[in-house]
């Protein structure tokens, strides 16, 4: 019977060419809009490390001043979120607990390497000063060579790890474990090279951007005051008593630069890691810090993003727009629907006064409802490849002042691509718009007394 | 075959209320040929609908070979029209843009019937008609007489029990009428029986028996052949 209602429906697309054409297009309108935000909307809601979704937990301690006037957030939205980012002492502080598997405290700064051989120009990159369990925690791949210790980072080891990038750079892609380069006026030993890597959203650092490249360079902890080095990202004094004005000021004072992980593999863990920051905040306020009611919050990555509004408001406001526009395709079809139907009325009737049960009747106009939907669907889907490959290609060029990183495209393709996910969120939209389109005008000439249209056939 | 017992019939508007048929009490036989006659509006055509289960009745009883369909559901007047009886219209409603084989098989389908016993069926029809060498034609290609034979093709198809013809010649010309008037003589002749409204005194008067509906009512009955089945007026 189903090729029976599929023999129908095309035979009543074929009688109504133009009709049938403007629904499909109307139907694919309105899915290329809705598929290019919705995939933009997926490419910056996705998990860039789902298999320890509930094993890495961002640290954050509200330092703030208790007076709603000073009352910096993160976002100021949500003022009762505490800052992002916490001091270089509550950090070091935190990071003297064993509860955690591993603990990183960590800023991005930026310095001027000379690459080993001659004649090449010095550059200047974005360095990411870490401790040692950044790579195992964050679970960096290695193409060369290892991280380092906490030894190292103790030392300060002069060591460093490069990205892949950094090491193509400089070495042409080889093993450069074991060579040196020059930062600042120091020797550095390279360490490891990490392979492709590129986490989007950039959880671990979402100060600059949530879609952006993870440093070319990697340093031991404790070239952070050994080098006095400053903070590349955000710099917030959350306190009105914080005075800034050196080095050592920004390391003592109440301001926020610094990222703070911890990975607690137990429910238990985290709740003894709760227990012990808020023990930390408590002991601190007898030193006239923390004078807000506790407010540390430790929070896994999906709530981090969720705090950082990566997603934003834009692209809501992009998908919703969309699915307006959408709505408004599908009461289109709907209208050339109904008409279509209506004005095939008098053979509906005939087949019901040949036998045709209503419901074989709306089954047959379904059939041919499903038909529009997955034709607009599939040339929606077509319209959406080209218009994401468009704004592919607008985005991926490159500006002035930015490195020729090629992971760049691929942050692009991360935004913009059309995955198995969406292809089945295109269907299912598809189908959706047909049937929400056409199921009323279906039911409706299933509906009509064959009688009336046998006379004026 | 048929048995109407004091059916009644209205149509309701919000202003005006049509009694199409009143009271309307009828049974015909198995294998008889009844014409229906009337001026226009006076219930030919709601009483050819309500035979055919295109319309529910509001009141009174049908039986239709022996089954109550008074009170069936949409599923089961469908099932039974598509089984038990074939439909024959002034105007033959053919399908324009298929053509004439697809044209019969359109109520087979609706038997859920298998391929091979549905071709079967079709060229059985369209020889019966006279139409097999036109069998890859649109209706459009056929004169009107031709097509009023495809749709008779398709009526007898299914084999049903009766055929409700409205008006069948009421579009065509002298000569086409008769031929056609010859074939549903042929097809009564084999056993189905035959309810055919006609406004042409002639071809009423070829059928065993003439019924002329006045207002939604039985108006006079007239018998034409004594050694054709009995049908009667209750």
């Amino acid at each position: 019977m189903f090729m029976h209602d599929l023999g129908l429906a095309l035979q009543s697309m074929r009688r109504h060419p133009v009709l049938s054409a403007l629904m499909v297009l109307a139907i694919a309108a309105g899915i290329a809009a809705s598929m290019i935000t919705i995939t933009v909307y997926h490419g910056r809601a996705g998990h860039p490390i789902w298999w320890k979704a509930d094993k890495l937990y961002a640290v954050t301690l509200d330092t703030r001043d208790p007076d709603t006037a000073n009352a910096f957030s993160g976002l100021t939205r949500h003022p009762e979120y505490p800052p992002f980012q916490v001091t270089y002492r509550d950090a070091k502080a935190l990071y003297r607990s064993d509860i955690p598997e591993r603990s990183v405290m960590m800023f991005r700064s930026n310095r001027v390497i000379t690459p080993e051989r001659k004649g090449e120009r010095p550059f200047a990159t974005a360095v990411r000063v870490t401790t040692a369990d950044f790579f195992a925690m964050f679970d960096v791949p290695f193409l060369y060579g290892t991280g380092w210790s906490r030894a190292d980072d103790d030392a300060p080891a002069p060591i460093v790890v490069l990205s892949k990038y950094a090491n193509d750079k400089l070495f042409g892609g080889r093993n450069s474990v074991g060579r040196s380069i020059t930062i600042g006026d120091r020797q550095f030993r390279i360490i490891g090279v990490i392979d492709a890597w590129l986490p989007q959203p950039k959880f671990y650092d979402l100060n600059n951007s949530g879609f952006d490249l993870p440093e070319n360079l990697f340093m031991p902890w404790g070239w952070t005051e050994a080098l006095r080095l400053p903070s590349g990202g955000s710099t917030s004094c959350v306190r009105s008593n914080a005075k800034v004005g050196s080095f050592e000021d920004l390391l003592a004072q109440d301001c926020v630069w610094l990222q703070y992980w911890a990975e607690l593999p137990t429910a238990a863990q985290r709740e003894r890691y709760q227990r012990f920051v808020d023990n930390y905040v408590t002991d601190q306020k007898q030193y006239g810090r923390f004078p807000r009611p506790l407010n540390n919050r430790i929070v896994n990555v999906d709530e981090w993003l969720k705090m950082y509004d990566v997603v934003g408001d834009e692209t809501r406001i992009q998908v919703a727009v969309a699915l307006m526009f959408l709505l408004v395709c599908i009461l289109n079809t709907f209208g050339l629907m109904l008409a279509k139907f209506l004005k095939a009325a008098p053979i509906s009737g005939l087949r019901r006064a040949l036998g045709a049960s209503r419901i074989d009747v709306m089954r047959q106009h379904l059939v041919e409802v499903v038909i529009v939907g997955l034709l607009g669907g599939a040339l929606g889907l077509a319209l959406s490849f080209f218009g994401l490959q468009a704004m592919r290609a607008i985005n991926s060029r490159p500006f002035p002042g930015m490195d020729d990183n090629p992971a760049r495209v691929a942050i692009q393709q991360s935004l913009t691509n059309l995955d198995f996910q969406m292809f089945a969120v295109a269907l299912a939209l598809s189908l959706l718009t047909g049937v929400l389109a056409g199921l009323y005008p279906a039911w409706r000439v299933g509906k009509l007394a064959p009688s009336s249209f046998l006379k004026t056939q | 075959m048929i048995e109407m017992q004091s059916v009644g019939k209205v149509f309701r508007t919000d202003v005006v209320e049509t009694h199409a048929l009143r009271n309307f009490s009828l049974k015909v036989e198995p294998g008889e040929f009844v014409a229906i006659t009337g001026h226009s509006g006076s219930g030919k055509t709601t009483f050819l609908n309500v035979a055919g289960l295109l319309e529910e009745l509001d009141t009174g009883r049908y039986l239709l070979d022996g089954q109550d369909v008074s009170k069936l559901t949409d599923n089961e007047r469908s099932r039974i029209r598509n089984r038990k009886i074939g439909f024959i219209f002034q105007s033959f409603n053919l399908i324009p843009d298929i053509n004439i084989y697809h044209n019969v098989e359109a109520p087979l389908h609706y038997q859920r019937m298998p391929a091979a016993e549905r071709k079967r069926r079709i060229l059985a029809s369209l020889e019966r008609v006279g139409l097999t060498s036109r069998m890859k034609h649109i209706p459009l290609q056929l004169s009107g007489g031709q097509q009023q034979r495809v749709a008779i093709a398709r009526a007898i198809s299914g084999d049903p029990r009766v055929i409700l013809a409205d008006e069948p010649t009421g579009n065509l010309d002298t000569a086409m009428s008769n031929q056609i008037m010859k074939l549903l003589l042929e097809i009564n002749a084999a056993g189905t029986t035959i309810l055919m409204v006609t406004h042409n005194p002639e071809l009423a008067e070829q059928a065993h028996r003439q019924i002329h509906i006045v207002d939604g009512q039985i108006d006079k009955i007239h018998h034409f052949a004594a050694a054709k089945p009995a049908i009667h007026a209750v």
